[in-house]
């Protein structure tokens, strides 16, 4: 037998990069996910007459757009603390977790905001395909900013800890990537729902 | 033969990258139930396929003993299950069966055994690496899957039984219209984890496969089942998505209320489309179709080369023409849904991609009787079933040209003659290539060989039955038989197509006992088989150059690659007509400063 | 019914368009045959020429000569083009000439059709031409239409998807619930024939049967002229389940 030494990354580069290309291929799957449902509201909208159907109030426009613009200054603080952790101060990374889960979270309270009062004057999921598509889609999406949440104060305890100062970066690096794709959904999901 | 005699390249103790060779785990658990290495799990998504297989086909036999003898109780099995009846299939049972065998086919059969489990073995091992990317997902990968096979068999036991609305479930079939129990709801549950366990699988496969290649491998230097096991990862990440949000919207319309699939009467503000579901369905469900039958072709590629002792003709253009068909793939949807009432623009569409396949599908087709030609073919079992794959993926290939052109689908259109091309492309091509793979790499993974004069034997009572069975299904088809018929009597244009129908069903009867010559196999060589060398079959894949059973971190350390997977008969060899992929031609390897050894 | 010769072609086909289906079936099962009939051929004789013999070696090749690309690309191509194309070629014709070829005829007679779970309903316009009023001759399971004349169908299920399959005329449509969809047929010869679904649609799917009765013209006018009589006795106004139909869709 005959070795040969050949060149590679060093091992937690090389990790980095795996991590990633799983990561990507992850939101990939989701991306189709999302977009079979906004496809399945493209169809049923084209298929509907008017839009919304006689009869039924057009959504509130003010919270949701408020929502908005919580949920991209959330991704706005966390890709300002998740940077590298070698180049940023001591608790930046910290900081920014607990602000993103707060902006988080108030989301999540405005989305009840929405949808509270709108359910209890009696526009349901069950009335018609407009309730349908309309809870369907963000009460969905709801769903995935909760996860982004539970994976971000997961972080937490570590931040606490210093582990993510260089080496451990992966899992901040990967937990952002995933909440700043549910964050793009987001966006879409407003100006197809609220705005079009 | 101890390999320090071989003249196999290594990459040297420096290049460990993130595979670093981990301790072997010791507690019963950690090793045999929650196991994190590729091979456990391969092992363990294999028993469970297997149990799925045997479950579907016995299902396979009740629907077909109906079909044959109408009003006739099933033996021992029939008493058991329907005592009110004498032991006859009612008919909710039989659209439960058919229903349930597609499903676990499907889901709990072919997507464990080609895709769980040889995906699971061969990638790590064909292209050199330790283990998976992601060995933890790997593990819950599986466990996934059977909370998944856990729902449908606990369906089966609720009131008003399983799911009984065509494995497709089409609304409002499918809805509390069609389908009021819980049994529904199980199913699309059950769904949604082997959906999630598949996604979770894909991005581990396509991860691993794009960064874990040992030095040397490039694309076009990896085994064809790997390819096959790659481009299914790739439309099983994309678009069992697209199923997901199908169920989804079905269970929020079972469950809350809503309205995305429901029309009709039962509506009161404001119906959906229930086609739409046929779309979001189909564009998931021709993938779907690829992804069973990818891995098969890959694996198939690779056994025809292997034992033809000749390599792979026009491998690049095999691996591009399958990555061409997995694109084609997703733009072909529509010839699914000839007859729903779509404009006919679209339809024609839909045609004339769906006929865009036949190109690459020839292109492969040729290479694989490209291989076998001028060949020194050992016929053993794994080659046996593999040329019985082209055969029975020959056959089922072309009569797809009878549902891709519109005005004879039409016709066609939910007829046996659909259920016999399915039946021929995806079982029996699929089955074929299981057994051709388990045949072939039962030695690596269980360190014994299997019988070869059993495994003749079941080859050949298993190709001759499943021909009559499927080909049987397509005449009744063009005779006007169609799909799901609990009982063909009541029609009178359909009475004279029971004898062939008779037939078919003894057909499927042998077919189903001729697989347990397969079980005592199995089951016994894994007890008592001859003791296998690490390259019984003499193939140069990376997998054949460590011990079978390979020990937990697979290579001492990673092979450098020289060659491709199918470097057979090379004039410059002597001795022996094979090479490994980490063999150099020459007697001397070219050293590249080595350093260490 | 014998057991051997088998009897297995379908139904006989009564319809002016019924032929094209055939015919492009047995078309595409030769080519078929000839295709899959030179592959066993290949198999076969490879399998026993190429066998492993002493002394035999295999020819080292990758396939990746000009030759061989050339070899593989032309019956690629011969494939597509004899094979593929050709079927697009006929089919095309067959749905611009036959299924999509709406019959625009004023003798043309509209029938709407609403399967449920597991019958047939039927419904004509009656004498005032048009659907859904209470001239209406509706019929359960029957469908009565004239010989030589076109018919034109609107069909929309009343709960989940059925499909109306006439054997005798190699004819499928869909009726789903909540859209209309249609289909046409001209029946050549008189005569009883079945009507049958072919969309699962619930265990009972297998009985879903009903009679297509295709009548000369003197039979059909008859009869039309006494359902219409009893349509007009026999209308309820308080029925209001009796009233499906549904603005006809041209």
């Amino acid at each position: 037998m005959s070795t040969v030494t050949f060149h590679h990354l060093p091992a937690r580069e090389e990790s980095r990069r795996t991590s990633f290309v799983g990561m990507v291929m992850a939101l990939a799957s989701w991306t189709m996910l999302f977009g079979s449902l906004f496809f399945a509201y493209a169809i049923l909208r084209l298929k509907a007459g008017s839009w919304p159907p006689e009869g039924v109030a057009p959504l509130p426009r003010l919270l949701p757009f408020v929502n908005t613009l919580v949920l991209l200054a959330s991704s706005l603080v966390l890709h300002r603390g998740a940077r590298d952790e070698a180049e940023a101060r001591i608790g930046a990374l910290r900081e920014a977790l607990r602000g993103t889960v707060a902006l988080g979270s108030l989301f999540l309270v405005l989305q009840l905001a929405v949808w509270v009062p709108l359910w209890r004057s009696g526009f349901t999921i069950a009335s018609g395909v407009y309730g349908s598509i309309f809870y369907g889609l963000t009460v969905f999406h709801a769903l995935h900013v909760l996860a982004g949440l539970a994976v971000l104060l997961a972080l937490v305890p570590g931040a606490r800890k210093g582990r993510y100062r260089s080496g451990r970066q992966n899992a901040v690096r990967l937990s952002a990537m995933f909440w700043h794709f549910v964050d793009a959904v987001w966006v879409v999901m407003f100006v197809a729902v609220y705005l079009l | 033969m101890a390999d320090t005699r071989r003249n196999l390249l290594y990459a040297g103790p420096d290049f460990h990258a993130e595979q670093h060779i981990h301790p072997e785990p010791s507690s019963f658990v950690r090793r045999y139930v929650f196991s994190t290495d590729h091979k456990v799990i391969a092992k363990q998504f294999l028993w469970y396929g297997l149990f799925f297989l045997a479950i579907g086909g016995t299902m396979a036999m009740m629907i077909r003993w109906q079909i044959g003898h109408p009003g006739t109780a099933f033996p021992v099995l029939g008493e058991l299950l329907w005592p009110e009846s004498g032991g006859v299939m009612p008919p909710q049972a039989y659209a439960s069966f058919f229903t349930m065998h597609g499903t676990l086919m499907i889901f709990f059969a072919i997507t464990p055994i080609l895709i769980g489990a040889f995906g699971n073995l061969l990638i790590p091992l064909m292209i050199g690496a330790r283990d998976m990317a992601f060995p933890t997902l790997n593990m819950l990968s599986f466990w996934t899957n059977v909370l998944a096979g856990t729902a449908m068999v606990v369906s089966f036991f609720v009131p008003m039984g399983a799911a009984a609305g065509g494995w497709q479930a089409y609304p409002t079939l499918s809805t509390l219209v069609g389908q009021p129990g819980p049994g529904q709801s199980l199913w699309i549950v059950g769904i949604f984890f082997t959906g999630s366990a598949s996604i979770m699988g894909a991005v581990n496969y396509i991860t691993t496969v794009v960064r874990l290649r040992a030095p040397g491998m490039g694309y076009f230097q990896m085994p064809l089942s790997v390819w096959g096991i790659w481009l299914t990862a790739i439309l099983n990440a994309l678009f069992v998505p697209v199923l997901a949000a199908g169920v989804l919207l079905l269970f929020l319309d079972r469950t809350f209320g809503s309205h995305f699939f429901l029309a009709g009467a039962a509506v009161t503000k404001g119906g959906g489309d229930p086609i739409l579901y046929q779309h979001l369905f189909w564009i998931f469900g021709h993938p779907e179709v690829y992804i069973l039958i990818l891995p098969a072709w890959g694996i198939v590629s690779d056994l025809l080369s292997f034992f033809s002792r000749k390599p792979a003709f026009g491998y690049k253009a095999t691996a591009i023409s399958m990555s061409v068909i997995t694109f084609l793939s997703m733009v072909v949807y529509g010839h699914h849904m000839f007859v729903v009432g779509m404009s006919p623009l679209l339809s024609q569409g839909f045609m004339t991609l769906t006929m865009l396949i036949s190109i690459p599908s020839a292109v492969f087709f040729l290479n694989w009787l490209g291989t076998m030609w001028r060949g020194a073919i050992r016929f053993t079992t794994p080659m046996l079933f593999a040329v019985g794959v082209v055969f029975v993926f020959g056959l089922g290939g072309l009569t797809g040209l009878h549902l891709g052109a519109i005005s004879s689908d039409i016709y066609l259109h939910d007829s046996y003659f659909v259920v016999g091309h399915f039946h021929l492309t995806m079982a029996a091509s699929v089955l074929l290539g299981a057994f051709a793979a388990i045949y072939f790499w039962f030695p690596k993974m269980f360190g014994k060989m299997m019988n070869e004069t059993l495994g003749k034997w079941h080859f050949w009572l298993t190709i001759v039955p499943i021909t009559v069975v499927f080909c049987g299904m397509l005449v009744v088809g063009y005779g006007g038989m169609q799909r799901r018929l609990y009982n063909a009597d009541e029609y009178a244009f359909l009475r004279h197509l029971h004898p062939v129908n008779l037939w078919v069903t003894r057909a499927a009867l042998l077919l189903g006992a001729s697989q347990f010559l397969f079980v005592v196999n199995f089951l016994s060589s894994l007890v008592a088989g001859k003791k296998a060398s690490e390259n019984p079959w003499e193939v140069g894949t990376l997998e054949w150059t460590v011990p079978s059973p390979p020990p937990h971190h697979n290579f001492d350390e990673i092979p450098l690659v020289v060659n491709g997977p199918h470097e057979f008969s090379h004039p410059d060899v002597k001795g022996k007509d094979w090479l490994a992929q980490n063999e150099p031609i020459a007697a001397e390897p070219v050293a590249l400063g080595a350093v260490g050894r | 019914m014998h057991t051997w010769p088998f009897s297995w072609l379908p139904a006989a086909d009564v319809s002016q368009d019924g032929w094209r289906a055939d015919a492009l079936f047995w078309y595409t099962t030769t080519l078929c045959v000839i295709a899959f009939t030179l592959v066993a051929l290949a198999l076969v004789y490879s399998s026993w020429r190429y066998r492993a013999r002493p002394g035999a070696k295999a020819l080292y090749t990758h396939g990746t000569d000009r030759r061989s690309f050339a070899v593989t690309g032309v019956l690629a191509a011969i494939v597509f083009i004899t094979i593929d194309m050709n079927l697009v070629r006929v089919s095309q014709h067959d749905i611009k000439d036959a299924t999509y070829n709406w019959p625009t005829a004023p003798d043309t007679v509209r029938v709407e059709v609403m399967p449920q779970q597991w019958a047939w309903n039927f419904r004509y316009a009656g004498p005032d031409g048009v659907f859904n009023t209470p001239d209406d001759v509706v019929t359960f399971n029957e469908l009565r239409v004239p010989v030589g004349h076109p018919v034109m169908l609107n069909l929309k299920s009343k709960d989940v998807i059925h499909s109306f399959y006439l054997p005798n005329f190699r004819l499928k449509q869909d009726a789903n619930p909540g859209t209309i969809t249609r289909t046409w047929f001209k029946a050549l010869r008189p005569g009883d024939f079945e009507i049958a679904c072919s969309q699962m649609c619930g265990w009972a799917h297998y009985k879903m049967r009903g009679d297509l009765f295709v009548l000369s013209d003197a039979d059909f006018s008859r009869w039309m002229k006494e359902a219409e009589g009893d349509a007009k006795r026999r209308f309820d106004p308080a029925d209001t389940e009796q009233m499906w139909g549904w603005e006809w869709l041209q």
